[in-house]
């Protein structure tokens, strides 16, 4: 990949050898580039970690022990996962009306925070409901401060849903400063480390307990909004709406769909998920069932990524969440290879960099072998970020 | 409460130290704005400008380590910058891959990256001695600011005009522009739009990369580099050309006006005012995100930003 | 010295069984094609009968799968538009290759490799536009241009770099009758004084009868006919560009033929005016007896102190094709976005039957039952990306679901059905839009329109970029639809299609209404006239 060479460069070099080939073909091929892919990314990886001097090979055994060999860890392993795919779901609904909402991590300490305040002031079974929606209305809330300035003041969402998640540490942060927000009052609290107070045992989320694992309601909660995500959005009005509206707004606009509240609610409704994921976090004892500073922890980046990986498609979601929870469960069992658990971040962003490739690679052979596209009697951009 | 609202403006107003804070947190966002302008002008909305400024501030800290020589470690951190960058280029602008997905992924990535190797190569953190201007540097308020800051500061000023010219009174600029305006129109004129949007984003990566470097050698009153985090710094920058209407003027605005708000989080304790923490953290990204919002609808966008280019589709 | 003599010329160009292949579409096959210096070459054909690719090859847009192109005796492989540059190979853009940001001489500088230097530029432009009679401001923003303007800007870029070949593509698409007239004079002078070679791609009869030397006809890919214009004739030309016998009369918007007809045979022209005069009476006294359906009154419309539309009032009534004409640029496209819910009035109003729209409120316009083909399909009508059953009820899908589910069994029925009425040529209701040919993305767009009875049908340059088939289908669709009872406003830049079809026509200058005539009233002349008016101001407007 030389800079110099020109766009169509690529193009050209795979020559004409492949028009007409064989669908199935194409598709052997895109799973080699896959398997290749990921190979060259965990190859970097562990090449990364032999240069910095740590033991490769029993980092990527420590990681398998501590996500799915140990003894408990697979219920782990899920818990993790279930508020990365919820999150996930989230970032496919607003993508899905042509939105980029990359401020999940910001959205999903707000809702925590919400739903903290709100499971904070009593206990049973009813406040963790409340509890829950509150997270859902303070993602969501979140996310509409990016949604006002994006249809009110045509700020791009790309920049403010960004510039909200350092708000958000921070602000959340703030309501950790003060006992009538966030802060525990609880003169014998366990240190001077701020933390809201604990959530009562009956304002907990529930856990399954099979095989020696135990995981949370929630993920089977966010099993069931994957199923629901997918059945809305590929059959449902609704979601063939939005689908018009991501695609071609002005065409929206013509039919019916009202630009700027749909696109408005997507928006929110994405900061919804990811609201609600911070939700679950706390009443499924993340933080031992506190908010805590950092609550976040870097669940709303990944849960962005799973979409990603997953090419916005909620139930291919799934798995890639697993995966992703697994990276993270199987960070705990790091510190015993004496290498830093920050190489799991690595690890991931490089997997899915890999991951990118091989679907552009096929999209451009597609892109060569297809006719001319019909004339098209216009200059002008159909959408644009702000205009 | 007014009267001390006012004599607290009274304060930083007044405040030499704070005029030189707010300087140099404007001198580094103008380095990655100024790229970013550039990149932004060719019509790439580049998220990934935080990677580049991460890449350069890390990679900026551990040679100056190692070899002890500023000249170096900067163009180390500029060559950081330029790789990052390129990872960015060939991916958004070869391969077809959504820039924005691109940005996001890479950031993530060179954040991580970054932590890890520091945990085995730690990235020094202290700074380049203060350069006095004489006589110049004794003005009253702004003397320091202007003539009193370690000379990597320097480097914006040949850059800014330089930018400039690249942009406005060259060919290469010419093209830049046409590509972030009207890519059609720019293909059938002969101009290869995804390589001129590649070599904007690598000078973009190269002014981050000096910018992150600047960072992590020039502050004087915090440590620049912590553990990797330039605090989105990145995308303060794109705020700023955003504030500033795809202008470079605007842009420099926008850089002295954040960097106002990153010094008085700064200084503010200094003078004695207790201000909470957080609060005052998270000034500059609210300012941000409020005077993008009063500004955004005035100003005028390259029509094709964040818009792939791929010929024969529209 | 008239081209047409020098047949002993060496070409300037020579292209030998150049071919071209979109996987199992063929674009060009073995196309043999010489452009002689002196000479005014017509390149006619429809669309799709790959003279677009055959000049697209020229430039260095796209490469040719075999076949070899010479230059002046010599072989040479155009891999971009600048090494087409280079060998002295210079075209001027259908849809203009100029950047609206820029400046007049920026966009001349753009893509040569030149110097850059702000005043010799500047100086060029002077020197160039006065050398060709082309006035032009050279520090003006393209954008402020107009359409006009900008193929004068356009065209002085590709001679500042003095081509021996100078590829012209369907170029008075965007020009008033003048302005077309004034080019062809400046093409004349190009080629007579300075022996360049042009070739000139149209699909128009009437102007590569009237501008041209020597004429080669494409047809699906290949060479048809070639032929000198002085031994030329404009049905020969129509029965080799379309492959059969065909009516200049019933086609003549696709070949823009009108003209043609009102010089030609005197017989047929008194048969056309007998015709024309009963057809006039019966549809003047059956008018006034009608219902105005769609009403637009005194609308206005601003944009960054730019008035697009200025108390635009039009009426249509049951029954009738009101046709807009009107130069490009001046307001037609706003008219279309306000019909299509896409713009919000500044003043005034858009009723149906007596009911006022909320102008700018989603779907405001479909609910009140305007159907509308856009102008650019693409651009509001379509989802590119979603299958041909999708588009095809895209603004009904409610009705193809249950409780807010979607029964995807109903919605193919519904689209096969419409498919068959509409003739729709494609792999099935589940192909991807974006595969389907323009002419079947057309009917798709019509099919969905019409599909659901509309009150008011608007379209909005209809046969744009449409071979003489699917121009034939289109315009007899529109006269069923007002046959129907359908009001229908055409909107078209392409004068031949408004006279061809409309019952009444309405002139559009600046997003005013400048003149209304009855079909009866209106010949090509009158109307040139009155778009020409507007030429002539604007060719003022432009200082030095």
């Amino acid at each position: 990949m030389s800079s110099n060479e020109p766009a169509v460069s690529l193009d050209r070099a795979t020559g004409t050898s492949a028009t007409n080939g064989p669908r199935m073909m194409r598709g052997a091929k895109l799973v080699a580039l896959y398997v290749l892919a990921i190979a060259v990314a965990l190859a970097l990886s562990a090449l990364l970690i032999a240069v910095t001097g740590g033991p490769w090979r029993k980092v990527f055994t420590a990681l398998i022990d501590g996500s799915i060999r140990k003894p408990g860890r697979w219920g782990d392993t899920l818990a993790e996962s279930a508020p990365l795919l919820i999150v996930a779901l989230g970032a496919i609904v607003s993508t899905r009306a042509g939105l980029v909402n990359i401020g999940q991590e910001g959205q999903l300490a707000v809702g925590a925070a919400t739903a903290t305040y709100v499971a904070t002031q009593g206990s049973g079974p009813f406040v963790l409901v409340l509890a829950l929606l509150a997270g859902v209305v303070g993602g969501a809330v979140w996310a509409g401060i990016a949604a006002l300035l994006r249809y009110w003041r045509k700020v791009p969402e790309v920049i403010t849903t960004l510039l909200l998640v350092f708000i958000a540490s921070q602000g959340t942060g703030y309501l950790l400063t003060r006992t009538f927000l966030l802060l525990d009052d609880d003169p014998n609290k366990p240190n001077r480390v701020q933390t809201s107070a604990q959530l009562d045992a009956d304002t907990r989320i529930g856990f399954i307990r099979i095989f020696g694992n135990a995981f949370p309601w929630s993920v089977v909660l966010a099993v069931v909004l994957a199923v629901l995500v997918s059945v809305l959005l590929s059959r449902s009005t609704w979601g063939f709406r939005l689908t018009v509206l991501g695609r071609n707004p002005r065409t929206a606009q013509r039919i019916g769909v009202p630009v700027v509240l749909a696109g408005a609610s997507a928006l929110m409704l994405s900061g919804a998920f990811a609201g609600l994921a911070g939700a679950t976090m706390l009443a499924a004892g993340t933080a031992n069932f506190r908010y805590t500073p950092g609550f976040a922890n870097n669940v709303g980046w990944e849960g962005l990524l799973v979409a990603l990986v997953a090419r916005n498609r909620p139930l291919a979601c799934i798995p890639v969440a697993l995966v992703f929870g697994a990276l993270r469960t199987g960070s705990g069992f790091l510190a015993a290879t004496g290498v830093e658990r920050s190489i799991v971040d690595v690890v991931r962003s490089l997997l899915v960099l890999a991951l990118l490739v091989p679907p552009a690679v096929a999209a451009i052979q597609r892109r060569r072998v297809s006719p001319p596209p019909a004339p098209v009697s216009t200059d002008e951009p159909v959408v644009a970020v702000a205009r | 409460m007014i009267a001390s609202a006012a004599s607290a403006v009274g304060d930083v107003l007044s405040s030499e130290a704070m005029y030189q804070s707010a300087m140099r947190f404007a001198i580094v966002l103008a380095f990655a704005a100024v790229g970013e302008w550039i990149a932004e002008r060719a019509g790439t909305l580049n998220i990934s400008i935080e990677a580049m400024m991460i890449g350069g501030a890390y990679s900026s800290a551990v040679a100056w380590g190692a070899f002890d020589n500023v000249p170096l470690a900067l163009l180390i951190g500029v060559l950081m910058g330029v790789v990052v960058s390129l990872v960015q280029a060939h991916l958004s602008h070869q391969l077809s891959i959504d820039q924005f997905v691109v940005g996001l992924t890479l950031n993530l990535f060179v954040l991580g990256l970054a932590l890890f190797l520091d945990s085995r190569w730690e990235a020094v953190t202290s700074v380049v001695k203060p350069t006095k201007v004489p006589l110049l540097h004794d003005l009253p308020l702004v003397g320091e600011a202007l003539f009193g800051q370690p000379w990597p500061m320097y480097l914006i000023v040949p850059v800014v005009p330089m930018a400039w010219w690249l942009v406005f009174r060259t060919r290469w600029g010419l093209e830049v522009r046409s590509v972030g305006d009207n890519p059609q129109s720019a293909d059938v004129s002969g101009i290869h739009v995804n390589r001129r949007r590649r070599e904007a984003i690598m000078v973009a990566g190269g002014c981050a990369g000096l910018g992150g470097g600047v960072l992590v050698l020039g502050q004087i009153s915090i440590a620049g580099y912590e553990g990797g985090h330039v605090g989105l710094k990145g995308i303060i920058a794109i705020a700023a050309v955003i504030f500033g209407g795809w202008t470079l003027r605007g842009t420099l605005i926008g850089c002295v006006l954040f960097g106002y708000f990153f010094a008085l989080q700064q200084t503010l304790p200094v003078l004695g005012y207790r201000i909470n923490a957080q609060l005052a953290a998270s000034l500059p990204y609210i300012v941000a995100l409020l005077v993008t919002a009063v500004f955004a609808t005035r100003t005028r966008q390259p029509r094709a930003l964040a818009q792939p280019f791929v010929r024969g589709l529209t | 010295m008239e081209g047409a003599g020098a047949v002993a010329l060496a070409p300037a160009v020579r292209l030998t069984g150049v071919t071209k292949r979109y996987g199992p579409v063929v674009a060009c096959a073995g196309v043999d094609l010489e452009l002689l210096p002196g000479e005014v070459h017509g390149i006619l054909g429809e669309n799709g009968a790959g003279k677009s690719t055959l000049m697209k090859i020229l430039i260095g847009l796209v490469q040719p799968d075999e076949g070899t192109v010479e230059l002046g005796g010599r072989e040479v492989v155009i891999h971009d538009p600048q090494t087409a540059a280079e060998l002295g190979i210079g075209m001027v853009h259908q849809h203009l290759s100029l950047v609206e940001a820029l400046t007049v001489w920026e966009n001349v500088l753009l893509g040569d490799a030149s110097k850059f230097d702000r005043s010799a530029a500047r100086r060029q432009v002077m020197e160039t536009a006065e050398h060709y009679g082309l006035e032009i401001d050279p520090d003006r923003r393209v954008g402020e241009l107009s359409a006009g303007l900008r193929q004068r800007v356009e065209l002085i870029k590709c001679l500042r770099r003095d081509p021996k070949i100078l590829i012209l593509d369907e170029p008075t698409s965007v020009l008033t009758p003048a302005e077309s007239e004034q080019l062809f004079t400046t093409l004349r002078d190009v080629v007579a004084a300075e022996q360049r070679a042009v070739a000139l791609v149209s699909h128009k009869l009437a102007e590569i009868l009237h501008a041209t030397d020597r004429i080669t006809i494409m047809r699906q890919g290949r060479v048809a006919e070639r032929s000198r214009t002085v031994e030329a004739t404009a049905p020969a030309l129509a029965k080799a560009m379309v492959g059969r016998d065909v009516s200049l009369r019933t086609n003549a918007a696709a070949f823009g033929a009108i003209d043609l007809i009102d010089q030609g045979d005197p017989a047929d022209q008194a048969v056309r005016a007998e015709r024309d005069e009963a057809e006039a009476a019966v549809v003047a006294a059956d008018r006034a007896a009608r219902p105005v359906v769609l009403s637009i009154d005194r609308a206005r419309l601003m944009r960054d102190g730019v008035t697009l539309l200025d108390d635009l009032s039009i009426e249509v009534r049951a029954g009738e094709i009101v046709g807009v004409a009107g130069v490009e640029g001046n307001g037609q496209r706003e008219l279309g976005d306000l019909l299509s819910s896409l713009v919000t009035l500044d003043g005034g109003s858009v009723s149906v039957n007596g009911t006022t729209a909320r102008t700018g409120r989603a779907g405001c316009m479909a609910d009140l039952g305007i159907g509308v083909i856009p102008e650019d399909r693409h651009d509001s009508g379509c989802v590119l990306d979603m299958s041909v059953a999708e588009n095809l009820v895209l603004d009904r899908i409610g009705s193809t679901a249950r409780m807010g589910l979607i029964d995807r069994k109903r919605m193919r029925a519904r689209a096969v059905e419409l498919m068959r009425e509409f003739d729709i040529q494609a792999a099935g209701p589940d192909a991807p839009f974006g595969s389907l040919s323009g002419g079947n993305q057309q009917r798709v767009v019509l099919a969905r329109e019409l599909g659901h009875r509309p009150t008011v049908l608007v379209a909005a340059q209809p046969t744009r970029g449409l071979d003489v088939g699917a121009i034939e289908y289109m315009s007899n669709r529109l006269r069923a639809a007002a046959e129907s009872g359908i009001a229908v406003l055409l909107i078209s830049t392409e004068l031949e299609e408004i006279l061809a079809l409309s019952s009444r026509i309405v002139v559009l200058s600046r997003g005013r209404v400048i003149g209304e005539l009855d079909r009866r009233e209106a010949t090509s002349e009158r109307l040139g006239l009155l778009l020409g008016g507007v030429g002539i101001d604007e060719s003022t407007g432009a200082s030095a």
